[in-house]
């Protein structure tokens, strides 16, 4: 392998790596913050390259405008998320309860988004243009990087930076983590835990929303983009259940398998993550980087 | 059991619905409608395994669409001669839930050594490693044309073919020796077994239950019903494609028992009938019928998360409580809803 396709193969497969982060820091924090596992993670993701494509195809806002105008939508979308999916079942006594009815909001979202926007996959235009539309290609020492794929892991991990600080850093985080660690002790000491979670579930939302966005230049926006939770869920299996910094990493790893085993059987890139995936569990349940705890979700 | 204890009236109402159900169906439902039915009830049958690893066991496995890929595929190989032998189908029929058991016994061997959400996600992986290899591995799976022109069931000199009533009694039968057969786990001491995981695995532990084996001959249970459905499946359709098998479709099959009641056995069927009948039925409000569908899937777990099953203790409960509010907590006996 020459060395620029090995690190065109790498930025892509970091690039892709970044986008399963983004959804997998998400399923962590909706873990940690309120004990569920999302599956309509993946379908949040799509709705926010939905969203995005609407804004920017239909309505032709500047950059700019679209900013926080999509944030806002974001938000919105997260917040709706929390008061039909999780608080009327925040105190269901079976488990797997919250799990069916995550399954039926990505049925709903998946659904919404065609009738709302059509079956036809929407093509979106990518953030660096050439003078001619195309898409703008780094050229780094004769080895040519697309933009989009920089971009996703510039925006991708200062996003999750800013988030990782905000938990961990920020007093407000502390108040989150507070809530998120016993609730019924927060509200004692007079924490609000519901504009906690609220804040969660908006985080996640614009987390999630900015991936989809990221991404639907390279792959349209459709409504099979919600199929890459999947890879997400690999991604924090492998890093570790629990562990914001092992589900990023095993994420990052799960989109460097997946590219550079498309090198010799690109039909069977499934297959290698998720053997990687189930050996991984065999010989590491916590994986990676998790240390043991208790199962919560 | 004895024979005293079946005659209540509980049990007497159920054997004259069902008999009500197989002898009205066919006089008034022809042609695609028989078609949707039959898969639904072949559908049941699989989520009679979710019934048993889910709502017996506690344990959240996406592996039955898989397994019904496995049984589907088998008959497909078995009976069209793609590897140069043919085996009867009915003799294929009978083998496939015995392969698949074992099949299952030894994948349950190695995913049950995960506990709880740790196992739910290498069944995801599981479900997507089949997936990709039902979808591209051409010498067993056909690649992603499928396998078409599959010989239908032939029992003695008697061939089913197209005959889509005779199909139904034939699914009606299997549905409910399946139904038996899980009514009966339930009240062995597997059942009770798979119940003290679902309510406490320490516990159970301690209690001397072999949790690790219990989960797994649960899992290959389940396994041995799906891959039966899925074999009875690509007899009845004549065609196997991967589509079937992806993740999307493995939900179903949890929707399916959810719905209906994941504890409850003629729940199951009702459950599997509305999942795959309804879209059906309101073809004409297509666009919108699968967002009606998961917004009531929602707003079912919300309101009655023991399915439709559960209506009647929901509202007994309800009545309780309006009754006598001071004494409330003591009403926890009637329902199993703890998981």
């Amino acid at each position: 392998m020459s060395l620029q396709l090995f690190s065109t193969l790498f930025i892509n497969g970091l690039a892709m790596g970044v986008v399963y982060a983004m959804l997998a820091m998400g399923l962590i924090l909706l873990i940690r913050a309120v004990g569920i596992l999302n599956f309509a993670q993946g379908e949040m993701f799509m709705f926010g390259a939905y969203i995005s494509a609407a804004l920017i195809l239909d309505f032709h806002l500047p950059f700019f405008a679209m900013i926080p105008v999509a944030m806002i939508s974001f938000i919105i979308v997260g917040l709706i998320f929390m008061f039909t999916i999780y608080w009327p079942l925040r105190k269901a006594s079976y488990a797997a309860t919250t799990i069916i009815a995550t399954m039926g909001a990505a049925i709903v979202l998946r659904e919404l988004a065609v009738l709302i926007w059509g079956a036809m996959p929407r093509s979106m235009p990518p953030l660096m243009q050439t003078p001619e539309g195309g898409a703008a290609i780094l050229n780094i020492g004769g080895t040519p990087l697309p933009w989009q794929f920089v971009l996703i892991i510039i925006v991708g991990a200062a996003l999750m930076l800013l988030i990782y600080l905000l938990f961990e850093k920020l007093y407000i985080g502390k108040l989150m983590q507070a809530a998120c660690q016993n609730s019924y002790a927060a509200n004692l000491i007079g924490i609000p835990t519901i504009l906690t979670i609220a804040a969660t579930y908006s985080i996640v939302s614009i987390l999630v929303s900015v991936g989809g966005y990221m991404v639907s230049p390279i792959f349209t926006v459709n409504n099979t983009l919600g199929t890459m939770q999947l890879q997400a869920f690999a991604g924090v299996v492998i890093g570790g259940f629990g562990n914001i910094k092992g589900a990023i990493i095993g994420s990052l790893l799960v989109g460097l398998i997946e590219v550079f085993s498309t090198i010799n059987f690109s039909a069977y890139r499934d297959v290698s993550v998720f053997l990687v995936l189930i050996v991984v569990l065999l010989l590491r349940p916590q994986g990676l980087f998790g240390e043991k705890i208790a199962d919560k979700a | 059991m004895t024979l005293k204890n079946l005659a209540t009236p509980k049990n007497i109402i159920g054997i004259i619905a069902i008999i009500a159900f197989v002898v009205i169906v066919p006089q008034v439902v022809q042609g695609f409608a028989m078609t949707i039915i039959n898969v639904a009830l072949l559908f049941a049958i699989i989520s009679y395994g979710v019934s048993i690893m889910l709502g017996m066991g506690g344990q959240l496995s996406f592996a039955a669409v898989t397994f019904m890929g496995f049984g589907a595929y088998f008959i497909a190989n078995m009976s069209t001669g793609r590897l140069g032998f043919v085996i009867p189908t009915f003799l294929a029929l009978l083998l496939t839930p015995i392969v698949f058991a074992g099949v299952a016994f030894l994948i349950g061997l190695v995913l049950l050594k995960l506990k709880g959400t740790y196992f739910t996600f290498s069944t995801i992986a599981l479900v997507q490693v089949a997936f990709t290899y039902f979808n591209n591995f051409q010498p067993l799976f056909g690649g992603p044309d499928g396998i078409s022109g599959i010989p239908t069931l032939t029992i003695g000199s008697y061939s089913f073919g197209n005959d889509l009533t005779a199909w139904f009694y034939l699914i009606c039968v299997f549905v409910i020796i399946g139904g038996i057969i899980v009514e009966r786990i339930r009240r062995s001491q597997l059942g009770r077994s798979l119940a003290s995981i679902r309510d406490n695995e320490t516990a159970a532990l301690t209690l001397g239950v072999n949790t690790y084996l219990t989960k797994v001959i649960a899992f290959s249970i389940a396994g041995a019903f799906a891959a039966f459905a899925g074999a009875l499946w690509v007899m009845h359709g004549r065609f196997v494609g991967a589509e079937m098998f992806n993740f999307l479709n493995a939900t179903q099959f949890i929707i399916m028992a959810m719905i209906g009641g994941v504890n409850s056995t003629v729940g199951i069927v009702i459950g599997a009938l509305l999942v795959r009948g309804l879209p059906e039925f309101f073809r004409g409000f297509q666009g919108y019928m699968n967002l009606f569908w998961g917004v009531s899937i929602i707003l079912l777990m919300v309101f009655m998360p023991t399915g439709l099953a559960g209506i009647k203790d929901v509202i007994v409960d309800k009545f309780r409580q309006f009754r006598v509010k001071s004494r409330k907590g003591d009403d926890d006996d009637a329902t199993n809803t703890k998981a």
